[in-house]
């Protein structure tokens, strides 16, 4: 049996926390056990990673001390979130002056950073942890076909060297997942590209742009549902569809991986909380053989 | 002259002091290294959807030395770090770390959009993004999905990094 610390992240407690809940219960399916992270702070990805190298470090060099305390790996679901943690990680093991100066804030309070806990991503722990066979193996409902786009998210996938997720330019983990769930998976122009979704700060109406772009490119290839591993593109790609540059067409339901996973692997609705969806994805879930 | 030693010591320039400042920050090391190609302008997604914004253009401002034109602008922000271009490039040029480089440059000089500077106020206060969302809507739907409610943000630390990195709300 495996555990993890289980970073949720600022936003997903917040704006998405179905998809907190159904990671954790379909994970709990493969017998893999989630601890919350108590006292945590924010990994500090974005904003405080653009102003202060040193201070992102000890942002995220804390939440790693944490798990350490806790003696377990870290699971990520958002793609800031673990980019952050992975990129800091990367750069802590290998300058032992920034490790010194982290470590020296962090001693205060009687933690410390070694390098122990490595960080993963949701997907990595499907491929990695669970494997395909055994996902396969417990799929009691497939879905019949029915035709979905996987989006990845940025800073899931890239920099590959760093975060070791899945190929950047041609990811496979969700489409497979997809199929094994006995969904289509579709390919569409620009997949890899991003949601738009870092632009909204400083431009909404280029993110806009870029995310309905997206959306459009999805809809060429008569999709009918996009599938999701972070929680800020999930609610990009969901929101933009709102927004007046969305035209009349009909709304694509937008849904994170563990809540297409999950009916299929016979968990009720109401635990994946997919009632909270925006865009109400339950004539996918609803579509099995 | 060893033409193949020379090939391997070739340094593309122009490179200006502003080059070399950024060269020296966490993140710049590998901006000599850029050819001028114009892969990133051709793979970023930004630059399709706004004319204000060219990764190779911006690039370019700082190797020859554009200093204060380029810290004062809002260029640097305009890159979503998505490293689609990273992933193109063929000389290994990070960008998102170079461009993160200038910001933070930018910022000890006071040049920082007030989108950042507020979010980034708000973080280092209460420890994390989105405190002022977290209202008895988002509690109850946690509850009917059996998830801890008290969210349990800690921002002790924040507060002190505020101190010891930042003046004022400034980077330092």
């Amino acid at each position: 049996m495996k555990e993890f610390a289980y970073y949720t992240g600022c936003t997903t407690p917040v704006r998405l926390p179905g998809y907190e809940a159904a990671v954790k219960v379909v994970l709990e399916k493969f017998g893999i056990i989630l601890n919350p992270m108590k006292d945590v702070n924010c990994c500090g990805a974005q904003y405080v990673e653009s102003v202060s190298h040193v201070a992102f470090m000890a942002m995220s060099g804390r939440i790693l001390a944490i798990a350490e305390q806790m003696g377990m790996d870290v699971l990520a679901i958002c793609g800031a979130c673990s980019g952050s943690l992975k990129m800091v990680k990367h750069e802590l093991d290998r300058d032992s002056e920034l490790r010194d100066e982290v470590n020296a804030i962090l001693e205060e309070e009687g933690l410390k950073y070694t390098g122990k806990s490595k960080v993963k991503h949701l997907l990595q722990v499907f491929r990695e942890d669970i494997g395909y066979n055994a996902v396969e193996a417990a799929i009691i409902r497939p879905y019949n076909g029915i035709r979905l786009a996987a989006h990845y998210g940025c800073h899931v996938t890239r920099p590959p060297e760093i975060v070791q997720v899945d190929d950047p330019e041609n990811p496979t983990i969700i489409d497979r997942l997809i199929e094994i769930a006995g969904g289509t998976a579709v390919d569409y122009t620009g997949k890899t590209r991003c949601c738009g979704g870092p632009m909204l700060a400083m431009d909404e109406e280029v993110a806009n742009k870029i995310g309905i772009d997206k959306i459009n490119n999805i809809r060429a290839e008569n999709v009918e549902g996009i599938v999701t591993a972070c929680v800020f593109c999930d609610i990009q790609l969901t929101q933009i569809q709102f927004g007046g540059d969305a035209g009349e067409a009909e709304k694509i339901p937008v849904i994170t991986l563990p809540q297409l996973l999950g009916p299929a692997l016979g968990i009720d609705f109401d635990t994946l909380g997919i009632s909270l969806t925006k865009i109400s994805p339950q004539k996918i879930l609803e579509a099995h053989q | 002259m060893d033409e193949t030693n020379e090939q391997v010591q070739l340094k593309h320039t122009p490179s200006s002091t502003f080059a070399k400042e950024i060269e020296q920050e966490p993140g710049g090391e590998g901006i000599m290294k850029c050819i001028q190609c114009g892969m990133c302008t051709a793979s970023c997604m930004v630059a399709r959807m706004t004319e204000r914004y060219r990764p190779r253009k911006l690039i370019q401002k700082i190797l020859l030395g554009k200093r204060e034109e380029v810290l004062n602008s809002e260029l640097p922000w305009l890159c979503m770090t998505c490293r689609l271009c990273e992933e193109r490039c063929q000389e290994d040029v990070d960008l998102a770390e170079i461009f993160h480089a200038v910001r933070e440059v930018a910022a000890r000089e006071g040049y920082i959009p007030s989108v950042f500077q507020n979010t980034i106020d708000k973080v280092l206060e209460d420890g994390w993004l989105l405190k002022d969302s977290y209202t008895d809507f988002e509690e109850d739907d946690r509850d009917d999905l059996g998830l801890e409610t008290d969210l349990g943000w800690n921002n002790e630390f924040t507060k002190k990094l505020k101190k010891r990195y930042f003046a004022g709300g400034d980077a330092k």
